[in-house]
């Protein structure tokens, strides 16, 4: 992926071939952020939110659908559409709040490395510097796409979470009655809590990368039925190992009333509670996800950037050629690996910031997609079908409110 | 008025409409160019209608009654006379909001897409055209509503925000809309690139607009380009052309270059374009098509010259040029017998040299290096590199000639493993 030239992919054959964009957006889905938030939230509220993954997942699908189903389409990606579409006030608000809140993400991304390296007693002072040149290394030399498939089979890694689950001896039953009868106190933070699974399980920047994904790949509308299936196993995997991550923390911390901060602690926390191994699969869990997220993030970012603003872009194309994305590339990657390494960093504020920032561009970015994917003259006969925008504008509405609440909760939060 | 003005286009939209008594009459939304005008010598397009929204309504009016003044650096549109234009006027016309403006064209003499954000146009006497498209910074910060402020910014130290401009007769425009554009568009200015460079450019477009340019192209300069188009990019045109012009264009194509894209190509299409293609070329594309990949056969060019070794030099040349064959089918030429078994083989370069009358048995070289149609691909590269070959001759089990591979091929097989191993 982001290179011009498309690569070959229908020499693998079709299953395979076809399988990809849902997957791989869904491993990327469970970042170092995802991990803390599930972790936080589990630790906190035991078994009591699990319940939430399942709307988030019915979203999750409805959206990824209307993503691939824009890319077969049309060819292009999301941000050529919304610019060619919407024009370039909506285009500059949608990308600038794009590229803010994933350098955000990315130093959430430099956060998950530098505390899942603590766990095994490495420095950050020096885990960080080393993945952040091995990462800018990487993509800058072109060998992108031998990463991407050493990811792809590492994010089976995530699958180490079930172990670690397993390992805290869940209360099965228990789980079973809080997904259908949570016990929520109705509360700001709760809310807010809840506010985050959606918001990192349904990332903005996603959208841009799965549209992409299925354009590199080449799909047709022939194939539609095998995305679909790819969509939805890349859902259920992602819900899947979140459900997993909240089971061992509710598990363990919850039922032994440790709080925690990030999701180092969580790895930490388990030692005790699950065994050294437990603890160690899950910060090695934690370190896949946060430099496989770290690496695709920054890139993503800049491509879409520029493909936008019309700056040439691409890992094949020479530095000269494509200087916007190179520094762009190089700027988010610097600078989400430095905000780590500054001692006594505001991390806390930054992920919510982040979160902020990412809950007010999902509606805009859903809203543009629902416009576009209704436009007769841009999907011909496959604009959505009225269960597609009844599904798609609920989970505007519901994301528009939650996110509302959001920024309204820091001014009574401070008010208290 | 009888003055230069110019203009940019982002600063013409969205603006009121006033006119000779400075009463507002509706708000411009676009300017449409005749994009074939050709009556100026610029080749620059003239501006002949401009669309308006009066009172909620959408009318297209002539431009001549147009004209647009500077006031104090904001610029005014200012209508004398308003006159409609007819359906006709307005379909053959290009529109510059819609259709330009935001949108990705080529710049033939970088060949690639560039992205348009804005479009300067110029009013000369009581003509308006457009001039250039800006795809520069300066005109992004236009668009946004920042550019002076910016440029007050970046003066204070003192630096310039960089601008850049692409001549209107350096650009083709891509109107993937097909609403209001004559289909027929020629793309005229496309048809100076290399077909490589056309080939990246058709790929990058989206899935209409990359149809719609490769359907203008003529059959001969078509079958340049999809040989060089990524084979998904080859499915979705042939896909999307009817199967008489993708039988036509499949039919100027070397008849491996078409085994490969009806491999991957749905059965049932394949077989239709077969049926439509030229008898004898499609025969050559059935046979290749049996050979399964990654074995010599799928990959070899069955164009191949073939003589008896009693013929003379002299004859050679009048054989060949009666059959005028392509570059590649002279890297290597052949010596079979009456069974079609391969005897030897002997090169451009000894037919050249050799006198008329010499016959090829004196100058032929027996017992040539050859490859076995079901052969793995893998083992090519290794003996081309080891014998210095251009083209090397493919034989079945019972030595009779089948083809030959060339070195092209080889290396866009060892290019393409490469990159599927990334």
């Amino acid at each position: 992926m982001f290179k011009n030239k498309k690569t070959l992919f229908s020499q693998i054959g079709l299953f395979l071939a076809i399988l990809g964009p849902g997957i791989i957006t869904g491993s990327v889905d469970n970042d170092a952020g995802g991990i803390t938030t599930y972790s936080v939230a589990a630790a906190v509220y035991g078994y009591n939110l699990i319940w939430t993954l399942i709307p988030s997942f019915i979203v999750l699908v409805v959206i990824q659908e209307m993503n691939a189903r824009m890319g077969i389409v049309t060819g292009k990606g999301l941000a050529d559409l919304i610019r060619e579409n919407a024009g370039v006030k909506i285009t500059f608000f949608i990308f600038i709040g794009l590229l803010i809140a994933d350098v955000g993400n990315t130093t959430t991304e430099f956060a998950g490395v530098a505390g899942s390296m603590e766990v095994f007693g490495v420095s950050k002072y020096i885990s960080v510097p080393i993945v952040g040149f091995l990462i800018w290394f990487l993509v800058v030399k072109g060998t992108y796409k031998i990463a991407e498939r050493i990811f792809l089979l590492f994010s089976v890694s995530l699958l180490m979470y079930v172990v670690s689950a397993l390992m805290g001896k869940p209360h099965w039953g228990e789980i079973g009655h809080a997904i259908i009868h949570p016990q929520l106190e109705i509360n700001t933070h709760s809310i807010s809590m809840i506010i985050g699974i959606i918001g990192t399980t349904i990332a903005p920047w996603m959208q841009f990368y799965m549209q992409s994904s299925v354009i590199e790949k080449g799909l047709k509308m022939k194939q539609y039925k095998y995305t679909l299936i790819d969509i939805v196993v890349g859902c259920v995997a992602t819900v899947v190992v979140a459900f997993f991550i909240m089971v061992a923390c509710a598990s363990t911390l919850h039922e032994n009333g440790i709080q925690i901060n990030e999701a180092k602690d969580a790895a930490l926390a388990l030692k005790p509670l699950a065994g050294e191994f437990a603890s160690q699969l899950f910060a090695f869990g934690l370190f896949i996800a946060s430099v496989f997220s770290a690496t695709i993030l920054p890139l993503a970012t800049a491509f879409y950037v520029c493909e936008a603003f019309g700056f040439e872009a691409g890992i094949d194309k020479k530095w000269d050629e494509a200087k916007e994305f190179y520094i762009l590339y190089t700027g988010i990657l610097v600078v989400g690996a430095a905000i780590i390494l500054i001692p006594n960093a505001p991390l806390i504020a930054i992920s919510l910031w982040t979160q902020v920032i990412n809950g007010m561009l999902l509606p805009v970015v859903l809203v543009c997609m629902i416009l576009l994917v209704n436009n007769k003259k841009i999907m011909g006969e496959y604009v959505n079908k009225p269960v597609n925008n009844i599904i798609g504008w609920s989970a505007v509405t519901v994301l528009v409110v939650l996110s509302l609440i959001l920024l309204l909760l820091p001014i009574f939060t401070n008010g208290n | 008025m009888n003055s230069v003005t110019t203009f940019y286009l982002s600063r013409v939209i969205g603006q009121k409409v006033f006119d000779t008594h400075n009463q507002s009459i509706g708000v411009v939304k676009d300017l449409l160019v005749d994009p074939e005008s050709s009556t100026h010598s610029s080749g620059h397009p003239v501006v002949n209608g401009i669309k308006i929204k009066r009172s909620g309504k959408i009318t297209f009016y002539s431009f001549q009654n147009f004209h647009i003044e500077k006031i104090n650096g904001n610029t005014k549109v200012i209508c004398d006379q308003l006159i409609e234009l007819s359906t006709d006027q307005i379909n053959s016309n290009l529109y510059l909001a819609e259709a330009v403006l935001d949108n990705q064209i080529v710049d033939i003499n970088g060949r690639k897409l560039v992205r348009v954000n804005d479009v300067r146009l110029v009013t000369i006497v009581n003509d308006t055209f457009a001039v250039a498209v800006d795809i520069g910074m300066e005109g992004l910060l236009r668009r946004i509503g920042i550019a002076k402020p910016m440029k007050f910014a970046f003066s204070l130290f003192h630096a310039s925000i960089p601008a850049k401009f692409i001549l209107w007769e350096d650009v083709e425009t891509i109107d993937s809309s097909s609403l209001n554009i004559k289909l027929s568009k020629s793309y005229k200015k496309l048809q100076t690139l290399h077909p490589s460079d056309l080939a990246d450019i058709i790929e990058d477009l989206g899935r209409k607009a990359s149809a719609q340019v490769f359907s203008a192209l003529d059959d001969e300069r078509a079958a340049d380009v999809m040989e060089e188009l990524e084979t998904e990019t080859q499915i979705h045109i042939l896909e999307s052309l009817s199967i008489e012009k993708g039988a036509d264009v499949l039919d100027k194509m070397p008849a491996d270059e078409v085994a490969d894209i009806l491999d991957a190509l749905e059965d049932e299409r394949a077989e239709q374009l077969l049926n439509e293609m030229e008898k004898d070329t499609s025969q050559e594309v059935r046979e290749l098509l049996v050979y399964p990949d990654h074995t010599v056969g799928s990959i070899m060019s069955s164009e191949v010259l073939s003589f008896n070794q009693n013929m003379t030099i002299e004859e050679v040349l009048i054989e060949l040029r009666a059959q005028k064959p392509e570059m590649e089918t002279l890297y290597n030429l052949f010596v079979i017998d009456e069974n079609e078994i391969l005897l030897a083989t002997f090169s451009i370069r000894d037919v050249v040299i050799s006198p008329p009358d010499v016959k090829i048995n004196q100058i032929m070289k027996p017992s040539p290096v050859h490859l076995r149609d079901y052969q793995k691909i893998n083992e090519v590269a290794e003996i081309v590199s080891k014998y210095n070959l251009l083209a090397i001759p493919v034989v079945d089990k019972k030595n009779v000639l089948k083809g030959m591979v060339v070195i092209d091929d080889v290396i866009e097989d060892l290019i393409r493993k490469r990159r599927t191993n990334k």
